[in-house]
């Protein structure tokens, strides 16, 4: 194809606009899966976040196997870190303060909710201000690497689907014992609804459809960094320009359907970072606001209390700040590094689920009374 | 016909838990009211999952519910003895 980011464009916009729409209709917050745990020690939406890696796990392996996509890791997985538990954690106290987390308050904000908008501000202001302490964060994240290998198979020297399938049956398994004990359902009478099962398998198929055409999974945080780098490049021209890292292009590689490579980064301009991620991102509110036109429900909310206004600003500044120090946000993790066993990823889940937690006792203490 | 109290609870926009957390605080600072019958409790929520996940916990603690659309939100009761009946 002459031109490769016409095709990244639309297959993004795509992806964007049905995740939206599905992430809506279903309520598909994984902020909530977590939050809901210990919160409430209800495990059924995160129950759905399981069927989508175990599905996606299947998915890609079978990409893999069948020669549709790469044998190796997607574009910009990155090694394992100790900096990414401390990303995850950070990201988990944000995600919850925020009422969402990079992708649910984008639907939520579809739907209605100013403070999505609001935590959305946070989240694009968080990821720039990530380019004042990125020097001296990527030196400790070069101190604590733990191994070159990028995934655990790697790191095993092992055919990945000697990992990823027998994991992907122990989860099927654990989803099958909920299944039959009618665990996975539940009624629901919100208009125009759809189960988070259904939504699950939906969101996987999006993303291998993403890895299939894009060449990864679905990822959308490094776009805040890029619109934030805009933003202050109006402001400050001198000072962004001279910031290291709106200067540099870690996206370097050549798309399935292009004959030569593309690159991109977090810096202000119209790269390949922004054909993938700004359709997706604008696909996503679009989509979640026609399912809420759809139904009747869409309605802009804004008589709320002070604080939680201060709840999502500051939810948003932690999660743009934190999936900049990871890097890579929850969506990239779970939904692509996971189930292809990405150290960075599970160090990153090791980091949100005590972040999660510490979120929790924040919000209940001080947000919600 | 005894009177029964309805406790207005106005959720709509608000960060998520607030509505289950919210509506569990005020059925909980009520239930003496509420099992009764001289209290019920009113929501009203955006809030798709809450729609589930308020009759569901509510149900738990042995009280009934029942939900209607309004305007673009959601109305939920949350009582025991249906006094509307």
């Amino acid at each position: 194809m002459d031109n490769p980011y016409l095709l990244i464009v639309i297959a993004s916009a795509v992806a964007g606009l049905s995740a939206g729409f599905v992430m809506h209709r279903s309520d598909f917050c994984v902020a909530g899966m977590f939050r809901d745990l210990f919160l409430f020690r209800n495990g059924f939406m995160l129950r759905q976040l399981l069927l989508l890696v175990v599905v996606s796990m299947v998915l890609f392996e079978a990409g893999r196997l069948t020669g549709l996509i790469p044998p190796g890791p997607f574009p910009l997985l990155g090694a394992p870190a100790l900096t990414s538990v401390a990303g995850g954690l950070l990201f988990g106290i944000g995600m919850v303060l925020a009422g969402g987390c990079v992708v649910g308050t984008l639907y939520k904000l579809g739907a209605g909710s100013l403070l999505g908008g609001v935590a959305l501000i946070g989240m694009v202001a968080g990821s720039a201000l990530y380019a004042e302490w990125h020097p001296w964060w990527s030196r400790l994240a070069a101190a604590t690497t733990l191994a070159d290998d990028v995934t655990l198979p790697q790191f095993f020297a092992l055919p990945s689907a000697a990992l990823t399938l027998p994991l992907a049956a122990v989860g099927a398994l654990y989803l099958h014992r909920h299944y039959r004990r009618g665990g996975l359902s539940r009624p629901s009478l919100a208009l125009g609804h759809i189960a988070p099962w259904r939504a699950a398998l939906v969101l996987a198929a999006i993303g291998f459809g993403s890895y299939l055409v894009v060449g990864m999974p679905l990822g959308i945080t490094t776009a805040y960094a890029k619109a934030g780098a805009g933003i202050e490049a109006l402001l400050w021209p001198e000072h962004t320009a001279n910031l290291a890292y709106f200067g540099a292009e870690p996206l370097n590689y050549i798309p399935p359907f292009a004959a030569s490579p593309v690159s991109g980064g977090a810096g202000p301009q119209l790269d390949a970072i922004a054909a993938i991620q700004y359709p997706l991102i604008t696909g996503i509110v679009l989509g979640a606001f026609i399912s809420a036109r759809r139904v009747g429900e869409f309605r802009l909310h804004y008589r709320v209390p002070a604080v939680q206004y201060a709840s999502a600003l500051t939810g948003g500044l932690l999660l743009g700040a934190a999936a900049r120090m990871t890097p890579g946000c929850n969506i990239w993790h779970l939904w692509g590094g996971v189930p292809v066993l990405a150290s960075q990823s599970l160090l990153f889940l090791a980091g949100l689920l005590p972040g999660a937690w510490v979120g929790t006792r924040l919000i209940k203490r001080f947000v919600i009374r | 016909m005894n009177e029964t109290t309805e406790i207005r609870l106005d959720i709509r926009g608000q960060i998520c838990p607030s509505c289950l957390l919210l509506t569990l605080k005020e059925v909980n600072g009520n239930h003496q009211a509420i099992r009764s019958g001289a209290a019920e409790v009113v929501v009203f929520t955006d809030d798709r999952q809450a729609v589930t996940t308020i009759p569901e916990a509510t149900a738990k603690m042995g009280y009934l519910s029942e939900v209607a659309r309004e305007d673009e939100a959601y109305r939920i009761r949350i009582f025991t003895r249906d006094t509307h009946g």
